[in-house]
């Protein structure tokens, strides 16, 4: 579904990505895990199409179209979703009306018929009990006041109503108590299915306990150095990132 | 600054008076008063002055006389006489002293009482002092140390002999004599002040100052001071002043020229202790200045710190045109304003070039019946892609008989521009007071306390031997002020 | 650059003053109309070495020669002449017309209640004396097109509230519909609204034209809350996109009255609004919410001063500026606290969105504090629609001129949930997402 080959990335003068390859198929879950700096935020950035950096070199076709010559939006529609590590306010633009405008956006583009209001508030009301999110956060303004927790809920929320090709999500984890955790694991675990992928970008071991990963790669120095089954999360956990990265460097 | 300090120097200036409110007896060469072309003549002769700064000179004095006097809505003073105003006073010198053994120790006597005695200086932080006494420069202390680095710091006069080229280069540049009618009047019969040149690549060794009073009676100070940055250099100035009691008001008009080439940064402070007249507003120092930081190269940066306390009316606007690629221009001021004081200040920051940055923090503390303005601008051209500017201007009130005004323009053309400008004005808080009080410190104390964590922002941006004095200088200006 | 000589405008007194002088007005007016005339002649036009006019050039003052409307052929106006214009009758309990600056008694209609009180300046019903005494109260001698309303009046309205109104639940809409004239017309209402102690009302008060006709709309609004008394204040200016709109809006609060105004500058080539509120009782309180837009060709100028000089008062202003093509808004927000104000709270903000290269925003908010016991702050803030914000919306599968629609929406929306009055403010959103609408995002 998503082929990354060689790919390489500034932001400004500075290289960030030097020759990423990466393979994801349809059903997979892989974990992106790595040290601070590695380049994990930017891999997530650039496959969404977020402005600040530039490709320099090597290419990304999901489904066997140029992921990169897309709009954001178009990306959207095509099925790719980026869970934000620190969601946006808007204040002033109400969530519900945010959620129908986006998934009619995208159900437009894809030549699919949009939901009315009835039809789309059943469709939000199932999913947010998926989620366990409290009713009232649809009636206010998209993240804004959200605690971290909310805020990390909502773009599981999001997730569950897109049903996207590929879902990354980048540190999802990271800020969230157990059982908000157990929680959002809960939001991901319901849309794994034969026909997604997902790739979860984390630091912490402790989410593949919750969301288990057929593969697990380690991202350091803007390049994936090991890759291996979720056996290797675990050593990771137990010696650090200097074993691999040191490893490598040998 | 420990709080035993502070309540034993304020009983010490309580009893003192103005400490610095003398005069020194040594012989002047005054020109009488009156002002015309033949007194500028006079002063471009003493001091032999090259043809081309005469014609200068002359040029600037047509000008002055076709321009009207300013009227300005929030500051009220009595008109001046120019005519009543000597525009020279030298001390009599046979040769310029070599070093400091050979000034007049009836001078050295006098900075003793100014509190920097310049042996102190040279044992301090190595900082080299360019003392003015009224208007001529007396003593240049650490030349060989700065020669050694190329950075050229010494008088006017004297950049008018050794380096003329750089200095016809330059003067007037950024602020031409057609700028304004004060401008124009220091470009026709400025007296002395700085030149410093920094060489591309240099960090200046050390923090340069200029310490000035004006002296004999009716004698307007009229210092120019011109400082440029090549390109890749840096240099930290501080200009502070105090002046002696007298009973006609003193005007002082300076002109202060900065300019910053590529990737060079210039900072500039002031700490300003002019004396403000007695209570009833009589007889203090009128301080007009224009103050203008041109940056001439990409990721050129000029920063403006001042600390304000005296002066009887202060009008000066210190402000940064920001032409090119991330220029950065900063503005950090407090200033204090009692008894019956008038300040009206502030500053200009003018963005044309792209990615420019401004920042601009004001603390304005009034007390008895003085009265302060914050006058800003922010101009954003058409051009200034993605403009900065942050302002935060903030009033603390002592008493209910003062005033706190601010006034911000906000001039925008760019929508990719982005501009936030907010302002408060509050008084020390019953709560707050009681609260110190109530661990033992005197109400005096915990005013400078509170007062002084209000201007902490600009105080850390001082040069540090002159943020303590600038700290006791605050404390003391506040001293009696809660009645 | 030439400064306006006023000539124009100054001959257009000089030739009205006969009609003035034989017409059947009552006598006051005309007293005041003749003083009025005198000082205009002698005054200096508006131009940029004043302050308060700084950015707002008054040039077309010079360039046309307006003309004075004559009262009369409005009489055969009927409601379904205005009909596009109108609100449905259920959003008010009263509707006052003027047409062209002159009432027109058969499109108005007014509730049976008592309770208000109407009179006009030109009608046959004798005005009161405390009411007439209010009329020319306020001191702005030095302001040019106050004292060209004082010499020009065509008519105006004067609403008496009194206790009992509080019951009654009155929302006023105050109406002033322009009818296109072969040549431009400069009119100038004038009306005074007095609200009695304990009384309570909600005015709406509108500018609207059929068409797009060229006109300079030159209004007087002097409003006075007497002890206790309450009003809302609705401001709707959708004058045509070739007109000219200048409100000097005087507010005079007693102790323990409460003004709230929502105002929204939507049109008009050219408008300026002079606000001053006046705080003459302690315990008052006055907050102002205003969305003012600028498109293209459009310069919209807001000026406000609040005094506060009595203790203990609060104000609260919120201007939200939206700019798009070559607009132009000046903003001018002044807060005074006067030497024995101890104990006021007030605060201003100022936030523009520019949405174009072209646009430009002059803003000043400004504070002018004489006393120590108070609580005073402002705010401004100009930029562009928050990239990340879109970003966030994209990809989400919004695109992008729907996603900066909605965050331009979201930023108007904030004043436009403020109005009091559904069909209002069903109104007033259309007109803003049909400006964002037809307006290019891009300059």
């Amino acid at each position: 579904m998503l082929t990354i080959k060689n790919l390489k990335a500034a932001a400004g003068e500075k290289e960030i990505l030097k020759g990423l390859d990466l393979e994801v198929n349809a059903g997979e879950v892989h974990a992106i895990m790595g040290p601070n700096g590695s380049g994990k935020s930017s891999l997530a950035h650039i496959l969404s199409g977020r402005e600040g950096l530039e490709v320099t070199e090597g290419t990304v076709t999901f489904e066997g179209d140029d992921l990169l010559e897309l709009e954001p939006e178009e990306r959207a529609a095509a099925g790719v979703f980026l869970a934000f590590q620190y969601p946006v306010e808007l204040p002033g633009v109400n969530n519900t009306h945010f959620l129908k405008e986006a998934l009619n956006a995208q159900r437009r583009n894809r030549g699919e018929e949009e939901l009315d209001s009835v039809a789309f508030m059943k469709l939000v009301r199932e999913k947010m009990e998926l989620v366990s999110m409290k009713p009232e956060l649809l009636k206010r303004e998209v993240n804004a006041g959200f605690s971290g927790g909310e805020k990390k809920r909502n773009e599981i929320l999001q997730l569950t109503l897109f049903e996207p090709r590929l879902a990354i999500l980048d540190e999802t984890d990271s800020g969230l108590d157990i059982d908000a955790l157990r929680t959002v694991s809960e939001g991901v675990n319901a849309v794994r299915s034969e026909d997604r992928a997902i790739i979860l970008v984390t630091h912490y071991q402790r989410l593949l306990d919750y969301i288990e990963p057929d593969f697990v790669h380690v991202l350091a120095n803007g390049r994936i150095i090991r890759s291996g089954d979720k056996r290797l999360a675990l050593e990771l956990e137990k010696r650090g990132y200097n074993w691999i990265t040191e490893s490598e460097a040998a | 600054m420990t709080m035993s300090t502070t309540a034993e120097e304020i009983r010490g200036y309580v009893e003192s008076g103005y400490e610095h409110g003398f005069v020194t007896e040594v012989e002047t060469d005054i020109i009488p008063p009156g002002l015309s072309e033949d007194v500028i003549r006079q002063i471009s002769e003493r001091k032999s002055e090259p043809e081309w700064l005469l014609a200068y000179r002359l040029k600037a004095f047509a000008h002055w006389k076709t321009m009207e006097t300013p009227e300005w809505s929030s500051v009220h003073h009595s008109p001046i006489d120019f005519q009543k105003i000597s525009y020279f006073a030298a001390p009599k010198k046979k040769d310029g002293p070599k070093s400091l053994d050979e000034v007049d120790p009836e001078l050295l006597r006098t900075y003793e009482k100014l509190g920097i005695p310049l042996e102190e200086q040279k044992a301090l932080a190595g900082v080299a002092v360019d003392a003015v006494f009224d208007s001529v420069s007396v003593a240049t202390t650490f030349r060989e140390q700065l020669a050694e680095a190329g950075v050229i710091f010494c008088s006017i006069s004297e950049a008018a002999r050794e380096h003329p080229e750089l200095l016809q280069q330059y003067l007037g540049s950024v602020v031409p004599h057609t700028d304004n009618f004060y401008a124009a009047l220091n470009a026709a019969v400025f007296t002395d002040g700085t030149f410093v040149y920094i060489p591309k690549g240099v960090r200046c060794p050390m923090e340069l100052s200029t310490y000035f009073r004006i002296n004999a009676s009716n004698t307007g100070q009229f210092e120019r001071t011109l400082i440029i940055a090549d390109d890749k250099s840096y240099v930290s100035y501080l200009e502070g002043c105090t002046a002696p009691m007298r009973d006609e008001n003193q005007l002082h008009a300076a002109v202060v020229e900065l300019i910053a080439m590529e990737d060079a940064e210039i900072k500039y402070s002031t700490v300003q202790n002019w004396y403000p007249g007695d209570e009833d507003g009589v007889g203090g120092i009128y301080n007009f200045v224009t103050k203008r930081g041109d940056c001439r190269g990409d990721r050129s940066r000029i920063s403006w710190t001042q600390v304000e306390t005296g002066s009887a009316i202060t009008w000066k606007y210190p402000s940064c045109i920001l032409s090119g690629d991330d220029y950065v221009g900063e503005f950090y001021s407090v200033a204090v304003t009692r008894g019956r004081q008038q300040a009206d200040t502030g500053t200009k920051m003018i963005h044309i070039g792209r990615n420019t940055s401004s920042t601009i923090i004001s603390k304005g503390i009034s007390a008895a019946e003085g009265q302060q303005a914050y006058r800003g601008l922010v101009r954003i051209a058409g051009r200034a892609e993605n403009a900065r500017n942050y302002t935060q201007c903030d009033s603390l009130l002592i008493g209910d008989k003062c005033g706190a005004h601010t006034y911000p323009y906000i001039e925008m053309k760019n929508p990719s521009a982005k501009l936030e400008h907010e302002a408060t004005t509050s008084k020390i808080s019953d709560d707050q007071l009681f609260y110190c009080r109530s661990r033992g410190l005197s109400e005096e104390d915990a005013i400078s306390l509170i007062v002084n964590g209000f201007c902490k922002e600009i105080f850390n941006e001082l040069p540090m031997e002159f943020a303590v004095e600038a700290q006791k200088l605050l404390a003391v200006s506040l001293e009696g002020s809660v009645g | 650059m030439k400064e306006s000589e006023g000539n124009l405008i100054r001959q257009l007194v000089r030739d009205h003053q006969p009609a003035v002088r034989s017409s059947d007005s009552n006598p006051w007016l005309r007293v005041l109309k003749k003083e009025a005339a005198s000082w205009v002649s002698d005054m200096t036009l508006p131009n940029r070495k004043m302050e308060a006019w700084r950015y707002t050039p008054v040039d077309f003052i010079d360039s046309t020669a307006f003309a004075d409307v004559e009262e009369g052929p409005f009489e055969a106006l009927a409601l379904t002449d205005i009909e596009e214009l109108l609100l449905p009758d259920s959003e008010f309990t009263d509707r006052i017309v003027f047409v062209n600056g002159y009432y027109a008694p058969a499109l108005s209609s007014l509730s049976e209640q008592d309770g208000v009180e109407l009179y006009t300046l030109e009608g046959k019903r004798k005005l009161p004396a405390e009411l007439k005494r209010r009329i020319g109260q306020a001191d702005l001698s030095d302001h040019f097109f106050f004292t060209l309303n004082n010499a020009l009046i065509s008519d105006g309205a004067v609403i008496h509230v009194s206790r009992e109104a509080a019951q009654q639940h009155r929302r006023i809409e105050l109406l002033h519909v322009t009818v296109g004239m072969p040549d431009p017309v400069i009119h100038n209402p004038r009306h005074l609204v007095v609200l009695e102690s304990g009384a309570a009302l909600e005015l709406v008060e509108r500018y609207a034209s059929l068409g797009k006709s060229r006109y300079f709309n030159n209004a007087v609004v002097d409003i006075h809350l007497s002890e206790g008394a309450s009003l809302l204040h609705t401001r709707l200016q959708e004058e045509s996109e070739h007109a000219q709109h200048l409100t000097y809006l005087n507010v005079n609060l007693e102790t323990g009255s409460h003004y709230e105004q929502v105002s929204l500058a939507l049109g008009g080539a050219w408008s300026r609004t002079e606000a001053r509120i006046h705080f003459s009782g302690e315990h008052a309180h006055a907050e102002l919410d205003g969305l003012i837009l600028a498109g293209s060709k459009q310069l919209n100028d807001v000026h406000l001063e609040v005094l506060h000089e009595v203790p203990n008062c609060t104000s609260r202003e919120h201007f939200k500026g939206l700019l798009d093509g070559n607009g132009k808004i000046v903003f001018d927000g002044r807060i005074l606290v006067g030497r024995d104000a101890q104990k006021t709270e007030a605060a201003l903000n100022n936030e523009n969105l520019m949405l174009s290269r072209s646009a430009e925003v002059d803003t000043k908010p400004q504070l002018e504090i004489f006393a120590d016991d108070v609580k005073c702050s402002h705010g401004a803030t100009v930029g562009e629609l928050d990239k990340e914000m879109l970003f966030y919306l994209r990809s989400r599968g919004i695109s992008k001129a729907d996603a900066e629609r909605m965050l331009c929406t979201a930023f108007a929306d904030e004043v436009i949930a403020a109005i009091s009055g559904p069909a209002i403010r069903d109104h007033v959103k259309k007109v803003v997402l049909r400006r964002l609408a037809d307006q290019g995002k891009t300059s």
